[in-house]
């Protein structure tokens, strides 16, 4: 009896320190990796310096078939053979999970060295904890001085420091079915009238006018921006955001007014309350939605995606969110804006090598993003060197005689105003609000925010 | 006996390595979340200590309390549904043909993750191509709702799936329970002239009473934290419609970066967990444990 | 529902009552088809939805198969990324943590349930408030302990939350079962001479075995499709699981969406089979279960 006892007790110890045991081995090397990093403040690469290892944490995994990944990768193999010494440890998660982690991980101060951020309102807690490293040596530095297009990284700057670099730029226009619109003898509108003649005559003709999944919230906000810019101009919206203005301004309220009419028009596709961004392009991309409002990300699909049936893609147009009779807003003023930027950890061993990997990464990145991504960087592009879609050629044009970007508001705003910004939309899309209750929870979010 | 059955050293030896385990991985954090919930804490730097201002707060949220509400009504339907399963469980136990293989495809589903599960629930609840409504529409419905788009349908629309996840956890539950009943038991009975109704309730139901109290409390403290389908399906939408106590406190904690806030909805949930498990046990509390003779 | 003998149809005796009891179990067995069905049906939509790209999965209805089926999505599942290493991390972690689940838990509850000491039923309450708290709520806690332990980004760190979240639930389940076994059975070993843990080994595990078996099931599966752990103490590729394969195809702006089908069909193929074996041995429990003091 007792012998058996001893024999349990001993074969669950076994099993127990087994465990133990078999993961216990990549954990040290690890440790050792980062002790040797922390040691070496190297600058530049020289074949006998002690190896480096830079962790990166990243949203673009190499599964997807979008050759945005494959440049991840190529930029990377790129770096470590050119710097022998240094190995660049990936990570990557998707955009929900990263978001998760970064926070998680900050809680902790234990960001990796090197990862993604998105600008203004979401960095700022992090740049305000200390978490993020002011990079502006890089941002002056050999490679990138003057190649960033004007305007992108300020974005990332924060009383007056640069805490990220861009490495995407984005304008959103309004993408439509060129053969649906000729079904219906119908023109790309200009001014907001038009617009709404076409929005009547698609939902008359059982088409849905515009494909919208607003389960997502940041897509129905693109809506709304647009109008508050068209009527009550560029700086008012601005101020409002930013908290010197307010969003009682008429104009403001005028534009959440326009989203319910839309509504009322059947303007959008059924149910796009409960419809993801992908389920709600998913209406365009399937002829059944007429136009479609979202950022140049999307080019791909339109232009270059093998997944695409051509047929489809020849049908794609866009144009430019129409003005509003006695608005006050510009039809060259876009919402969009740099989308995810590097940042450099504070804590970093290793700081210095990975400001230099990410000098590296944006320069070659604007150098390769569009030709070989479908991305726009933040960088300046040169056309005249790329063979590029002309769909891409337009858009880049459109970009280039701007007269302004607005920074998505739930990006501009400070995460919690963002989540209300966010909240109200879907609530003022589904009609449980006013437009007087969406622009007084808004006044109250950004005065709570500052 | 007695002396046997009181065995500190064995005592110790069986229950102290779970409990620390569960004292460092599951209190630690209650403790923290606890003290957390004292504090105003964006996630990042240093925390302020405000005492019971997040719990002020909370009272007067109203988005809270419908939240809050829409876990209980979750709660409810998990608990009514129990009785489903329980019927389930009872016919699939019984000697009928291809009980065995059909019991089997009947807990298929439950093991698909949530990420496959809300997939599958968002193609049958698409308002346009969606199964359902193209079901509907050839049945002559001329305008099926959009399931996850009318505030008012959505928590229904989404109690639905849930339901049906768990259902093979229970199935599975009750099921075991069934068979660990002795045959004899039946046996005797329906030699006194039993009828199948007469054995369910008066044989198994009342050997089964332990486990089941114990789905009670497992059903009703899931539903209260529950999280995974509607926060994939809705993300708590349209409007907070299908905003639950879980999803919440996740939308405060990671995405507004009010840590502190959080954590003390965090905190409350576990709370009520408590007082639901306290209320459950205490109204199902039987004079005598029944066992087997 | 259930009736004692077998169906009348080899009895020659036809009387109203046969003809009703007919009746009714060809209901019921339609019923019971029907259900089957509808539980079968998830697995094959996500077989279909494995065999689509994105466009056809938006496109086309949820069950129509597509002309040119995308066995590529598979190739490219198997090719991209290391699905054969997450494969082997997967198993890994899912054995050991059930394995030490299911033998903590028994312990605890036999402590608990059999053995004769004070403060019993508040042990068993501190394992039950570990059911109550959200999971959200305990990540940043946990991330720090990890990191004050050395144990970020190793799989102890995952087995050991699994373990410490599984255990609440585990030992809910084997209560019930606890409850009902009868004390005949120690009492006679007792008098045998039998130790506490001979008699745990020898005659408990085995008489539980088929709940064991229930358990065991609810914990792989669990265990197998957990991702949120696996995500925030996880950072080498070489130790991540087969759910953190779904997301290396959710790109910044495109998901492949049958790609994603393809890995979580690949996913559930193994803990089906294993489910399949274990959920025999719930039936085959009472065989072993009923050894008689």
């Amino acid at each position: 009896m007792s012998k058996n006892k001893v024999t349990q007790g001993l074969l669950l110890t076994l099993v127990l320190m087994l465990v133990l045991a078999g993961c216990g081995g990549g954990k040290n090397n690890n440790a050792t990796n980062a002790a040797n990093g922390g040691n070496t403040p190297a600058t530049d690469a020289t074949a006998n310096e002690q190896k480096v290892t830079i962790n990166m944490m990243h949203l673009w995994p190499a599964g997807v078939s979008a050759q945005q990944n494959k440049l991840v990768n190529q930029i990377i193999d790129q770096y470590q053979t050119d710097h022998p010494n240094v190995t660049i440890k990936e990570e990557v998660l998707d955009n929900e999970q990263y978001k998760n982690k970064l926070k998680v991980l900050s809680a902790s101060n234990e960001l990796p060295d090197v990862g993604i951020t998105w600008a203004a309102g979401f960095m700022e807690p992090y740049v305000k904890g200390g978490l993020f490293a002011p990079i502006d040596d890089i941002k002056d530095g050999t490679l990138l001085k003057d190649k960033f297009v004007a305007g992108t990284t300020e974005a990332y700057a924060i009383d007056g420091k640069t805490y990220a670099l861009p490495i995407e730029l984005n304008i959103s226009p309004i993408y439509y079915n060129k053969a649906i619109f000729e079904k219906y003898n119908l023109q790309a509108p200009t001014t907001y009238t038009e617009f709404k003649e076409v929005v009547k005559t698609l939902s008359e003709n059982g088409i849905a006018p515009i494909a919208l999944g607003n389960k997502d919230r940041w897509t129905g906000s693109l809506w709304y921006m647009y109008l508050a810019d068209r009527i009550a101009g560029n700086d008012t919206l601005k101020n409002a955001i930013a908290g010197s203005g307010s969003f009682d301004d008429p104009g403001l309220v005028q534009a959440a007014t326009e989203i319910e009419t839309l509504v009322d028009m059947n303007g959008f596709n059924k149910g796009f309350n409960g419809l993801s961004n992908d389920e709600g392009k998913a209406e365009f991309m399937n002829e059944k939605a007429g136009m479609y409002l979202m950022g140049t990300w999307e080019l791909p699909n339109f232009t270059t995606n093998p997944d695409i049936p051509q047929e489809f893609k020849d049908k794609v147009g866009f144009f430019k969110f129409p003005t509003v009779e006695n608005g006050k807003g510009n039809i060259d003023s876009w919402v969009g804006g740099p989308g995810v930027g590097l940042f450099v950890a504070e804590s970093s061993k290793v700081k210095e090598e990975a400001k230099a990997f990410v000098e590296y990464f944006v320069s070659k990145w604007g150098e390769d993003s569009v030709t070989t991504a479908g991305v726009i960087p933040a960088t300046k592009v040169d056309t005249t060197k790329t063979e590029l879609p002309q769909l891409y050629v337009d858009l880049l044009n459109e970009l280039s005689k701007a007269s302004s970007i607005t920074l998505f508001a739930d990006v501009q705003m400070k995460p919690s105003a963002a989540q209300v910004h966010l909240d109200m939309i879907q609530a003022l899309f589904g009609k449980a609000v006013t437009p007087e209750q969406f622009a007084t929870k808004h006044k109250e979010a950004i005065e709570k925010g500052n | 006996m007695e002396k046997v059955m009181s065995n500190k050293l064995v005592i110790a030896l069986y229950v102290l390595p779970s409990l620390l385990l569960i004292m460092g991985i599951i209190y630690m954090p209650i403790v923290l979340t606890g003290y957390y919930g004292l504090n105003e804490w964006n996630g990042i730097g240093e925390m302020t200590f405000i005492g019971l201002e997040n719990y002020k707060h909370l009272i007067q949220d109203s988005t809270f309390w419908s939240s809050a509400f829409h876990s209980f009504e979750l709660a409810l339907f998990s608990g009514i549904s129990l009785i489903g399963y329980l019927l389930i469980a009872l016919v699939l136990s019984g000697k009928i043909k291809g009980a065995n293989l059909l019991r089997k495809i009947y807990l298929v589903p439950m093991l698909l993750s949530s990420v496959a599960i809300a997939q599958l629930w968002m193609k049958i609840y698409h308002p346009t191509n969606g199964v359902l409504n193209s079901l509907l529409m050839s049945l002559g419905v001329d305008n099926p709702p959009a399931w996850l788009a009318e505030p008012s349908i959505v928590l229904l629309a989404l109690f639905v799936p849930i339901i049906w996840q768990y259902a093979g956890f229970y199935i599975l539950i009750y099921y075991a329970a069934l068979k660990n009943i002795p045959e004899s038991l039946m046996e005797a009975a329906r030699i006194d002239g039993a009828n199948p109704w007469q054995i369910a309730t008066r044989i198994k139901l009342p050997l089964m009473s332990e486990v089941i109290k114990v789905t009670i409390v497992l059903s009703v403290v899931g539903s209260l934290k529950y999280f995974d389908l509607i926060y994939v399906m809705t993300d708590g939408g349209p409007n907070g419609a299908s905003e639950v106590m879980a999803s919440y406190m996740y939308h405060k904690a990671f995405r507004s970066f009010d840590f502190g806030y959080g954590s003390a909805i965090g905190f409350f949930l576990l709370l009520v967990c408590l007082v639901a498990t306290y209320l459950i046990r205490k109204a199902t509390a039987s004079k005598e444990t029944i066992q087997y003779s | 529902m259930k009736v004692a003998t077998a169906p009348g149809y080899n009895s020659g005796r036809v009387n109203e009552r046969k003809i009703l009891q007919g009746t009714g179990y060809t209901l019921m067995y339609l019923g019971l088809i029907l259900v089957a069905l509808v539980q079968i049906f998830p697995l094959v939509w996500l077989l279909i939805f494995s065999l689509k790209n994105n466009q056809e999965i938006f496109n086309m209805a949820p069950f129509s198969i597509p002309a040119h089926p995308h066995w590529e999505n598979y190739v490219n599942v198997w090719t991209n990324g290391n699905i054969a290493q997450y494969f082997v991390n997967s198993v890994l972690i899912t054995a050991i943590a059930l394995a030490l689940t299911v033998l903590l838990a028994s312990f605890v509850t036999y402590a608990v349930t059999r053995m004769r000491w004070k403060g019993r039923s508040f042990v068993l309450g501190l394992f039950m408030v570990g059911l109550m708290i959200p999971v959200h709520s305990t990540l940043i806690p946990l991330f720090s302990l990890f990191l004050k332990l050395h144990l970020t980004d190793s799989p102890i760190s995952i087995i050991l939350s699994y373990v410490a979240f599984n255990l609440p639930t585990t030992i809910m389940i084997l209560l019930g079962f606890y409850y009902a076994l009868p004390k005949e059975v120690e009492e006679a070993a007792i008098i045998d001479g039998c130790s506490v843990n001979t008699m745990f080994f020898r005659i408990i595990l085995p008489m539980t075995s088929s709940v064991l078996a229930t358990t065991a099931i609810i914990n792989m599966i669990y265990n197998w499709n957990e991702f949120i752990f696996v995500n925030t103490f996880i950072s080498s590729d070489k130790y991540k699981t087969l759910t953190v394969g779904v997301q290396n195809f959710i790109g910044q702006y495109t998901t492949d969406w049958g790609a994603i089908g393809a890995t979580l069909m690949i996913s559930i193929l193994p803990i089906l089979i294993v489910f399949l074996l274990l959920s025999d041995r719930i039936v085959e429990g009472i065989a072993a279960g009923s050894v008689k003091g």
